[in-house]
């Protein structure tokens, strides 16, 4: 017999304990794609949609008109490099395409938009702008832009027309770039808890083919030579695992992700590339990579230990932990924040089994009888099975930190979204009409509810002594302040704040502009408008999540007669009128007809429903690390059961019936299962506090509020203890037998303890 | 003549094992007098441990009847469930105590806490486990855990537990079968003088003759039907009732 033959005798005999880790290493290759595949996906998708968002200018006509074909005509004819941009909307479900003439893109250089993929002309939904203009006769509504390059001088352009920047929708791509730094978080965590998983179950193996290692070495046999024939198995299996691991995980993604790409790509309003099947080297080399370093990370595993204790060394990893508590608290570099995090995890891995032994142990000194027992034995099952509670522990830690993420993402942002959108209704004023004769028909009109005039443009801020080092910062100026702001919730102010803000005693600064330049309310501003150095009181910092930009919020009247502003809108609640009169009328008030009104609702509703296919998404991954957690811990269970029945068995020989018996066993695994979501509660906070208030302020300058779910901490306790139960009723059937009669080895020389 | 402390009336057993059925126990019938030891012997596969286990209603006969301190039971009415199981089981919490070859001890618990709690589950808290451990020579030990002390100190350790919940009967089933003689003999001397001190039955399983022989009757399985026998450590060479 060959020694593969030997080696490979094992699992001949337990073919169980293979499927056993065939299915782990599936399953695991499975959820990491799934998460992976989808972060991918997001990613790119945003990259093309900031790609197409951001650093584009088009030509608009100055007497309000829409551009047309003629105009491009006109324009390439004065030698402009101009690109007809026509984007259709078609009615659901077809969506919205985008035509581009790419001959027409090739003075852009590699800034055309557009040219993200070297396909993506030819892919949906890029087509060709014959199409596109097919399409848009054919029902569709079609508006055409048309772009020119960042480089274009405002001096250079013909008579009758201006520049404006050229955005496809709301600026949220960095709420968005957060989603993705967490989603990459949660697969890490992923990778983390699928590489405890696959550890264990390979664990659990080795310790029962350690004899015939021994007896091998006794042959004669290098040990180097069995390592290497385990390593080889291994990676048999693992090449055969992650394929259809990788497969399922694709098709979980897609499953889950198709909502997911179509809600994001409402939200950016951006057309989401399809991204194609990918790379499939890099995944499997990664699984491979951490399924083999699960496996083979220490060649302690080989050795024949009889009593093989949980080892690391716990004052180093108390060390780990306060070290990785305090990067996580101070750190300044994102990269010291993941070194943080990552010290915390092990730290605590390795701690919590003896921790909960330890406690268990400590309990026990006071137990008497039976109590005393159950709770040694817990913590003997503490430290044989390390490694699922462990894994079991991340599980519901980042079950737990996923959701109160999820929650806090969806509450603040619909909060933020209704912050920043103000009104029902959002109308803007076009460049060559007169501000003041809109103001003056809003202000006649019966019936109309809360509105205000916004002007958008850019401050210099300078420190107090004068000098100007200091950035450029948006200004946001309201007239009249009102109803539609002084609700404001996100908002850290002292209460007349309001009031001293409409009557220009000072302004708000955003909480980027806060951060950045450390004010507080109280602290006075000073900034540059139009030459004119003023220095005001910040009265409040407001939050302010979809851009890097800082920004100072001021009553309009601040602003200097000359100031001239880059954007100017009406936010309008129009109350008991129909919006549509509102606008007409605004529309005849200025001469023009091109006049839209942008119904925020719809964007509210966008933006909510983006938020739904999220907590779809994380809530089946989250959940199904959980019952990945819950199964190893019950094969693990299983196993390391066999060898401790006999004295459940016992318990029955000193006349515990069988019931009691089996209450015993019912006990043990609920309170295992128990701890386990008591330690991970910490840490599941712990973690949620660290994505909310650490990673987000060191990646994006601003910080979501932290909320907390007690509601579901005891849902998932709920959950745990659940798992519990179903743990001791598999193991229940082992006590069915009756034959008493000590099975193991170990056993006979007094048991592990 | 006191009352036999176990009657066995017609007892059989039989295993099935997939098609066939092996009869290991058949019409056996015996008695055992209030205080006295029976070595149980035969090769190995004759029943003896099978017998014991009937004997402690861990397993249920085919047929016959069983009397064990004047509680009564018979094949049917299923000694391993109902009512039947639980009476059992209140008899082998208090009054049965059982030694088995090995693993007799709570590998989680020191040697005195495992025979405290074997003693708080008969209903004796207060039983002197400390001292029991010292007259089986374990004072020393009392606060090892079982895989730090040896296999015979483990046997003796069974033995402080099981007179320790002060029974009436004492089931051994091979008690120093994985002991070096030696080991043996000291394990099988404490076991004998505290039987005759504690003046509790026994039944002991083993294939020692010599062992076999400190008991007062014998009952060898090897037979085709098994009878019980006196030997000569009887003193007053009574009849078998
Ligand atoms: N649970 C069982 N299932 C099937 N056969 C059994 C079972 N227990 C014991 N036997 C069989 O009964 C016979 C007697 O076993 P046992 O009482 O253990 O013998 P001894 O203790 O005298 O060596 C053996 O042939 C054994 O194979
Ligand atoms: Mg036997």
């Amino acid at each position: 017999m060959t020694l593969f033959a030997a080696l490979f005798s094992h699992y001949r005999r337990h073919p169980l304990q293979l499927l056993a880790l065939a299915l782990m290493i599936v399953l695991a290759t499975t959820l990491w794609t799934g998460v992976h595949h989808l972060t991918d996906r997001a990613r790119v998708s945003l990259a093309e949609s900031e790609r197409a968002v951001a650093g584009q200018q088009q030509l608009v006509r100055d007497d309000g008109q829409p551009v047309t074909v003629q105009d491009f005509a006109n324009l390439r004819r004065a030698g402009l490099c101009v690109m007809p941009w026509l984007e259709v909307r078609r009615p659901p479900p077809a969506g919205r395409v985008i035509g581009v003439d790419p001959f027409a893109a090739t003075c852009f250089g590699d800034q055309a938009p557009g040219q993200a993929g070297s396909d993506a002309l030819n892919g949906e939904p890029f087509l060709d702008i014959g199409e596109a203009a097919q399409l848009s006769t054919n029902g569709g509504e079609g508006v055409l832009s048309l772009l020119v390059p960042q480089t274009v001088d405002p001096a250079q352009l013909p008579p009758g027309y201006q520049l404006r920047g050229f955005s496809l929708g709301p600026a949220t791509g960095e709420l968005g770039e957060s989603f993705l730094l967490n989603l990459d978080a949660l697969g890490v965590l992923v990778l983390l808890i699928t590489a405890l998983l696959v550890r264990s179950v390979y664990q659990l193996g080795l310790v029962q083919r350690r004899e015939s290692f021994a007896l091998l070495t006794r042959f004669g046999v290098p040990g180097g030579r069995v390592w290497g024939w385990l390593l080889a198995e291994m990676a048999a299996l693992t090449a055969l695992c992650v394929l259809p691991g990788l497969w399922l995980g694709r098709w979980l993604a897609a499953l889950l992700g198709g909502g997911f790409g179509a809600a994001l790509e409402n939200l950016f309003d951006t057309p989401l590339y399809a991204v194609g099947a990918g790379g499939v080297a890099v995944p499997a080399l990664v699984m491979g990579a951490v399924v083999l370093a699960a496996c083979f990370a220490d060649r302690r595993l080989l050795r024949y230990l009889p009593a093989a204790r949980y080892v690391g060394t716990w004052p180093a990893a108390l060390v780990g932990l306060v070290v990785g508590l305090l990067l996580v608290r101070f750190a300044t570099v994102l990269g010291w924040l993941f070194a943080g995090i990552a010290l915390v995890f092990v730290a605590v891995g390795v701690l919590t089994p003896r921790a909960l032994a330890g406690m268990a142990q400590w309990r026990a000194r006071a137990g008497e009888g039976l109590g005393k027992w159950r709770r040694r034995e817990l913590a003997v099952v503490f430290r044989r099975l390390a490694l699922p509670v462990v894994a079991l522990q991340f599980a519901v830690a980042m079950v737990l930190a996923v959701q109160a993420l999820v929650s806090t993402f969806e509450n603040t942002f619909e909060v933020w979204l209704g912050q920043r959108l103000e009104a029902e209704f959002y109308v803007e004023v076009p460049a060559f009409v007169a501000v003041a004769d809109g103001v003056h028909y809003l202000d006649g009109l019966a019936g109309l509810g809360d509105w205000h005039l916004v002007q958008r443009g850019r401050a210099q801020l300078e420190s107090a002594g004068g000098t100007p080092a200091l950035p450029q910062v948006d200004l946001f100026a309201i007239s009249p302040v009102g109803p539609l702001v002084t609700g404001w919730t996100l908002l850290v102010a002292a209460p007349d704040a309001w009031s001293r803000l409409a009557a220009g005693e000072g302004v708000m600064v955003n909480e980027q502009l806060a951060r950045r330049q450390g004010y507080e309310p109280g602290d006075t501003i000073t900034f540059r408008l139009d030459g004119r150095a003023r220095t005001l009181p910040v009265l409040g910092v407001y939050a302010d999540y979809g851009r890097p930009a800082g920004e100072i919020l001021t009553a309009g009247q601040v602003l200097p007669a000359a100031f001239q502003p880059r954007f100017v809108s009406f936010s309008i609640n129009p109350g008991a009128l129909a919006m549509d009169d509102v606008r007409q009328g605004l529309a005849a008030a200025w001469g023009t007809e091109a006049l839209t009104a942008r119904d925020n609702q719809s964007i509210q509703t966008l933006a909510s429903g983006v938020f739904d296919q999220t907590f779809l998404l994380t809530r089946a991954i989250t959940v199904l690390t959980l019952v990945l957690a819950g199964a190893s811990l019950l094969i693990m269970g299983w196993v390391f059961f066999t060898t401790r029945v006999w004295y459940y068995r016992l318990l029955s020989v000193w006349g515990l019936t069988r019931r009691e018996a089996a209450n015993q066993l019912r006990w043990l695994a609920v309170a295992l299962t128990g701890c386990v979501a008591l330690v991970a509660l910490p840490l599941g906070v712990w973690l949620t506090w660290v994505l909310v208030a650490r990673i987000n302020p060191l990646a994006f300058g601003w910080s979501l509020p932290m909320a907390v779910y007690p509601g579901f901490w005891l849902e998932m306790l709920g959950w745990c203890l659940l798992i519990g139960v179903v743990i001791s009723l598999l193991m229940g059937r082992q006590l069915r037998g009756l034959t008493p009669a000590p099975a193991m080895a170990n056993v006979a020389a007094g048991g592990e303890r | 003549m006191t009352e036999p402390v176990v009657q066995v009336t017609g007892l059989s057993k039989r295993f099935a094992t997939g098609a066939d059925a092996v009869t290991v126990l058949a019409e056996l019938s015996f008695a055992l007098p209030a205080g006295a030891s029976l070595a149980l012997t035969g090769r190995s596969g004759s029943g003896k441990s099978t017998l014991l286990n009937l004997l402690c209603g861990l397993e249920a006969p085919e047929a016959g009847r069983l009397q064990v301190f004047g509680e009564a039971f018979a094949a049917g009415d299923d000694g391993v469930a109902g009512d039947a199981s639980a009476r059992w089981a209140r008899l082998r919490r208090r009054a049965i105590g059982v030694v088995f070859q090995d693993a007799n001890l709570m590998p989680a618990l020191t040697l005195l806490e495992n025979v405290r709690l074997r003693a708080t589950l008969a209903g004796q808290p207060t039983a002197p486990a400390a001292d029991w451990l010292a007259r089986l020579g374990l004072a020393e030990l009392a606060n090892r855990y079982p895989d730090q002390v040896s296999g015979g100190q483990r046997q003796r350790a069974a033995l402080a537990m099981v007179f320790a919940m002060n029974p009436g009967l004492i089931l051994a089933d091979e008690p120093t079968g994985s002991l070096d003689h030696h080991t043996a003999d000291d394990v099988a001397d404490s076991l004998f003088s505290l039987q005759q001190h504690s003046g509790c039955g026994l039944i002991l399983a083993t294939h020692d003759p010599a062992l076999a022989a400190r008991c007062q009757y014998r009952l060898d399985l090897g037979h085709d039907r098994p009878e019980l026998a006196a030997t000569s450590a009887l003193p007053s060479a009574a009849a078998p009732p």
